[in-house]
């Protein structure tokens, strides 16, 4: 994207108008790893006057150069970051939103740095984090029950109405997904039927972060510093997010650790329940769980078409091409299980 | 039959980045682009290593349910989407079954250590 000195300046002549300062300068310019759908740079800042008055460090988030289908704007994630933040759950400190991307040249929002590890391979496989997993899958539980009671204002207009079956509402969207690909992809579609023959009764859809697992939270000594990652969020049963954490896919290699490679599914569902989660069925989760690996499984193949059409040469987007399988394996082991109940 | 990017591209794309000059990069992300850049050469080698061989039983047995030809794959998902395999039946259990297998030779080939982590060795 920029780190030229030109779009730097840019950025300080923007901070200032936004925050009021005098003068502004930025140094330490750097781009965050990880994101493979949008891009995250932090750098150092002064300001010398206005409401931020002073040094601090920032994070720039950013479209990458394509986008998955799923992708919310730069604006909507701003403002599901604010609406977060209002209602105490842990997240960055939402601060500027431009939507014209003023001299960054594509929309962009500004939010406070927090310290934290967000690698899930460290989190879950390091003995240094061994004895504060337990408390790390506990306060998980907690803020993902804020999550889910978050109030929905004027602000978050753009959501829509709350759909009256969520899981209907889903399966019509990872068909349309499913469409999209050239190449037949049977077992995702199998997938898709037994998701549709075995649609759970609907309960009130809430407010899901949609992405919600390891590898999308900063964890510190203090314990989760910050939830990260609003961009899919979306109304959807609450048994969604769930499914989604206890994916297998999600637990980077430590299966026996269903919740998040943290640690047994039930102390996260006792911490979520206890903080105010509605009661938690388990068969809905499994469900949630088989749409979430069909749901990675797509989600790959998009990642593969932005190496395959979109033109970028990335090492993690070709080898995420070839990580479907891995799905697939998942869906035919839960159809098994589910059918063999 | 196999997932994409091919061989052959994961190949390519390696190369490329060999040749942009990975030992350029900051240590923590030279560590992950050599990573991946390795992954990439190891998951072409076994594919090639398997050849169309490993396939070969796989494609059989589609060519015998569903006929000789490229548009097999695309007959089965078609039968799947429009429900004709909803119910139990001989036909139900073949069809999973060559799903199994060829999703298995997949993972042979781009992530044999899945296979391990769940108890399932080589598989070609």
């Amino acid at each position: 994207m920029l780190a030229t000195e030109s779009r730097i300046a840019a950025l300080e002549r923007y901070l200032a108008r936004a925050g009021g300062a005098r003068e502004v300068t930025i140094s330490g310019w750097r781009r965050l790893s990880g994101g493979a759908v949008q891009e995250c740079w932090a750098f150092e800042v002064e300001l010398r006057g206005g409401a931020l008055e002073g040094c601090s460090t920032l994070v720039l988030r950013t479209d990458a150069a394509t986008a998955l289908i799923a992708s919310r704007s730069r604006a909507e994630e701003f403002a599901l970051l604010h609406a977060a933040f209002a209602a105490r759950v842990r997240v960055p400190e939402p601060l500027f939103c431009s939507e014209g991307g003023e001299g960054v040249g594509r929309a962009f929002f500004l939010m406070r740095w927090v310290d934290g590890i967000a690698d899930g391979a460290t989190l879950v496989r390091s003995a240094d984090w061994e004895t504060r997993r337990p408390n790390l899958l506990s306060e998980l539980g907690r803020e993902l029950a804020k999550i889910h009671a978050m109030p929905v204002d004027a602000g978050l207009g753009f959501l829509g109405e709350p759909p009256a079956d969520p899981a209907a509402h889903r399966i019509q969207r990872y068909r349309t997904w499913l469409r999209r690909f050239d190449d037949p992809h049977p077992v995702a579609e199998l997938a898709l039927r037994w998701l549709e023959r075995n649609r759970p009764p609907p309960i009130p859809a809430v407010l899901c972060h949609g992405d919600f697992r390891t590898g999308n939270y900063l964890a510190n000594e203090d314990g989760i510093a910050a939830i990260l990652d609003w961009e899919f969020a979306d109304w959807g049963d609450p048994h969604e997010d769930i499914g989604w954490f206890c994916s297998k896919s999600w637990r980077f290699g430590a299966y026996e650790r269903e919740a998040g490679g943290l640690g047994a599914r039930e102390a996260f569902y006792r911490a979520y329940m206890a903080a105010g989660g509605r009661a938690i069925d388990p068969k809905r989760v499994r469900y949630w769980e088989l749409a979430a690996s069909l749901r990675w499984l797509l989600l790959a193949l998009q990642q593969r078409d932005r190496f395959l059409r979109g033109g970028e040469r990335s090492l993690d987007l070709a080898l995420t091409g070839r990580r479907p399988a891995e799905c697939e394996f998942e869906i035919l082991r839960l159809i098994d299980a589910e059918e063999g109940a | 039959m196999r997932d994409l990017p091919t061989g052959p591209q994961l190949e390519q794309i390696a190369r490329e980045w060999e040749a942009k000059g990975i030992a350029g990069l900051p240590p923590k992300e030279r560590a992950v682009a050599e990573a991946m850049v390795e992954r990439c050469k190891a998951i072409a080698r076994r594919e090639s290593d398997a050849g169309e061989g490993a396939l070969a039983p796989i494609r059989a047995e589609l060519a015998a349910l569903y006929g000789e030809g490229e548009a097999g794959l695309e007959r089965l998902a078609a039968e799947i989407r429009d429900g004709m395999l909803d119910a139990p039946s001989a036909r139900r259990g073949r069809v999973l079954a060559l799903l199994r297998a060829l999703t298995l030779q997949k993972l042979s080939e781009s992530n044999p250590r899945f296979l391990r982590a769940h108890g399932l060795g080589c598989v070609s």
